[in-house]
């Protein structure tokens, strides 16, 4: 346990410069983007009030009043979004290419380290979601920061104030957001659930690749599709029949089984690989 | 005693070693000899499980390696096996972290016997100055088994001399050593044990001292009667 | 202390060789304290497994002797020192019989020579 705190931590110090950057990167073009939103709206109230003799009302009317959701269909706002989960699918590959490629000998060190191997393996996932709930928390926190600057930049007549949750509710331009940030809990354990398991699915095919080489590609890509099969049997099986047979509850409750199942195949054959297969 | 017991192992087609068998044993020297891509190099490999091995046996004191045996036999790659944007210290604490068997007085005294700076980027050091910084790593973990592939290979005169050094030292001393080695002359003097291997076989395994008293001869003269007969 | 070694004879009866002539030179005296096995091992680069069994031969041979944890010394014992004297001249001479007998050397000349560049030797030494 100890030594896979201290694996965890390690990874986290080795990707935490670009994931500061990617978290700065964030920052910086959402904020931007809302400013830019919100002076393009005044500009265009000015003009309509000044230039075009409109009412305020007649404004609201015409241009709908000003919230967050305004916001989300720059794309300065989405970009980051897509830019940081595009680097971390990346990374969830060269987190452990990056030991064996070049003249980096780092594997050697790692599997010769007086603990289980798993605790690598496990230490290399867990690094993957913290940094990953760390990027939507830190978008929690950045539409609240949004929502003040609108409310500073925008009168109150011509805004609407949206919580989170609302305003996650009907983000929709940006699909981005909706993904990252489900609007409740369950939908949350749902996306990251699967996100997990796909990582651990990956992780699995990883080192079915570094265990067989050449061979190891078409065994990781077939036990990939294996682990999908498995995991979405019940929508495949209701699909082809045309009929659903299961209530939803009954369905979750299944999903949860094959999830459990399709994790935890995933963990046992990634600890036979790295104990008895993979070479340096 | 490390026990090697016919070890073999295939790379796809090709059989890199082919029924390999030799001991080492606890306070001695013991060398791997043979030209290059003769398959030492993934002996040593076998031996600490960073590669497996297609069949054949490997006892550590006679019992199959386990996590914990990796606070008992340390391995030196010929390439140092830390990031290379670490400083020495950092790499010195990482180890600290991990291996119990981590002796920090004996790594000081590796900073000072091979004059590192610990301060230094691995990515800074000369050829020979990484060897060392490797060694060190290797070194100053209190084991009973040392295995290191080409300590000696691309890297100066003057660093050579300092690692053979090493052997002579009590750093190394009653401790198990293996090493691999395609240049011999460095180390004539300082080893008991030579495994010849060509072939992905040994062809020979004698004791450096024995082979000199009853035949005369030197582990070069040896080298020759196998390589040339 | 450095001693070239030959690669064919056993790097401990080099050593043995080697503490001997230093004996026999007077470099050693007798009684005198020696290096420990492991500081041997060092300065000779050796394997401090062939100065142990160097150590060991010149202790069977009463070259050497050790009294409990003390450091080893060489002996006290002035008739090993003469024995050893004569072994080594005797050896040496052995030798140089050998080696000038194919050549069928009148003695007188071979002495005369022998003297002459011994002396010759010995200057160039000073």
């Amino acid at each position: 346990m100890n030594n896979y705190l201290k694996l965890v931590n390690f990874e986290l110090g080795r990707f935490i410069k670009i994931y500061f950057i990617l978290a700065g990167i964030t920052i910086a073009s959402q904020l931007i983007a809302t400013v830019l939103v919100a002076n393009n709206y005044m500009k265009l109230f000015n003009e309509e009030i000044y230039t075009n003799g409109m009412t305020t009302e007649q404004f609201v009317e015409t241009h709908g009043e000003f919230s967050l959701l305004h916001v989300q269909y720059s794309q300065l706002f989405d970009f980051p979004i897509i830019f940081a989960a595009a680097t971390l699918i990346i990374y969830s590959f060269f987190i452990w290419y990056r030991d064996w490629l070049g003249k980096n000998t780092f594997i050697y060190r790692l599997l010769m380290l007086p603990t289980a191997r798993i605790n690598i393996y496990l230490a290399k996932a867990s690094a993957i979601f913290l940094m990953v709930l760390g990027l939507v928390a830190l978008q929690v926190i950045l539409l609240n920061v949004e929502s003040n600057i609108l409310k500073w930049m925008v009168p109150a007549n011509l805004r609407v104030d949206l919580g989170i949750m609302e305003f996650i509710g009907n983000a929709v331009g940006g699909f981005s957001v909706g993904l990252i940030i489900p609007t409740s809990f369950i939908e949350f354990l749902i996306h990251y659930g699967v996100g997990f398991m796909v990582v651990f699915i990956l992780f699995t095919a990883i080192l079915f690749e570094r265990s067989y080489r050449f061979k190891g590609i078409a065994y990781g890509i077939g036990y990939a599709i294996i682990a999908f099969v498995v995991f979405f049997a019940p929508f495949v099986v209701e699909m082809i029949l045309g009929k659903s047979y299961l209530y939803p509850i009954e369905l979750f409750i299944l999903e949860v089984l094959l999830w459990v199942v399709v994790t935890g195949v995933s963990i046992w054959v990634s600890n036979y690989l790295l104990n008895k297969k993979v070479t340096v | 005693m490390i026990e090697v017991k016919n070890v073999t192992k295939k790379f796809g087609r090709k059989k890199v070693l082919q029924g390999v068998s030799f001991t080492a044993n606890k306070g001695e020297i013991t060398c791997l000899i043979g030209v290059n891509g003769v398959g030492k190099t993934t002996i040593l490999n076998g031996i600490v499980n960073l590669t497996p091995m297609s069949s054949g046996e490997i006892l550590i004191d006679g019992e199959k390696l386990t996590k914990e045996t990796y606070e008992k036999v340390a391995f030196i790659p010929d390439a140092i096996t830390m990031l290379p944007h670490m400083r020495i210290e950092e790499a010195m604490q990482f180890m600290q972290d991990f291996y119990n068997s981590w002796n920090n007085e004996r790594a000081e005294e590796l900073l000072q016997f091979f004059k590192l700076k610990k301060e230094d980027r691995i990515s800074s050091l000369s050829k020979g100055n990484v060897a060392k910084a490797n060694l060190l790593l290797g070194l100053a973990l209190d084991v009973d088994y040392l295995l290191m592939d080409e300590p000696f290979s691309g890297i100066d005169i003057f660093s050579r001399e300092q690692i053979a050094d090493v052997f002579t030292s009590h750093l190394v001393e009653d401790r198990g050593v293996i090493i691999t080695t395609h240049e011999i002359n460095d180390i004539e003097h300082i080893i008991d044990k030579v495994v010849l291997l060509d072939d992905g076989i040994v062809f020979k395994e004698f004791e450096t001292e024995e082979m000199r008293e009853v035949e005369g001869k030197s582990v070069v003269d040896v080298m020759r009667e196998v390589y040339r007969g | 202390m450095k001693i070239t070694f030959n690669k064919r004879d056993p790097v401990y009866v080099q050593v043995v060789q080697h503490f001997k002539e230093q004996i026999v030179s007077g470099k050693y005296e007798l009684g005198q304290e020696i290096p420990s096995r492991r500081e041997l091992a060092n300065q000779l680069k050796i394997n401090p497994n062939t100065a142990q069994r160097a150590y060991k031969e010149m202790e069977e041979a009463g070259l050497i002797f050790t009294e409990g944890n003390n450091p080893s010394r060489i002996t006290k014992d002035e008739q090993v020192l003469r024995d050893l004297r004569t072994e080594l001249i005797e050896g040496a001479v052995d030798r140089l019989i050998a080696a000038v007998e194919p050549v069928n050397i009148p003695i007188d000349e071979l002495i005369g020579l022998i003297q002459e560049k011994y002396e010759e030797q010995r200057r160039g030494q000073v």
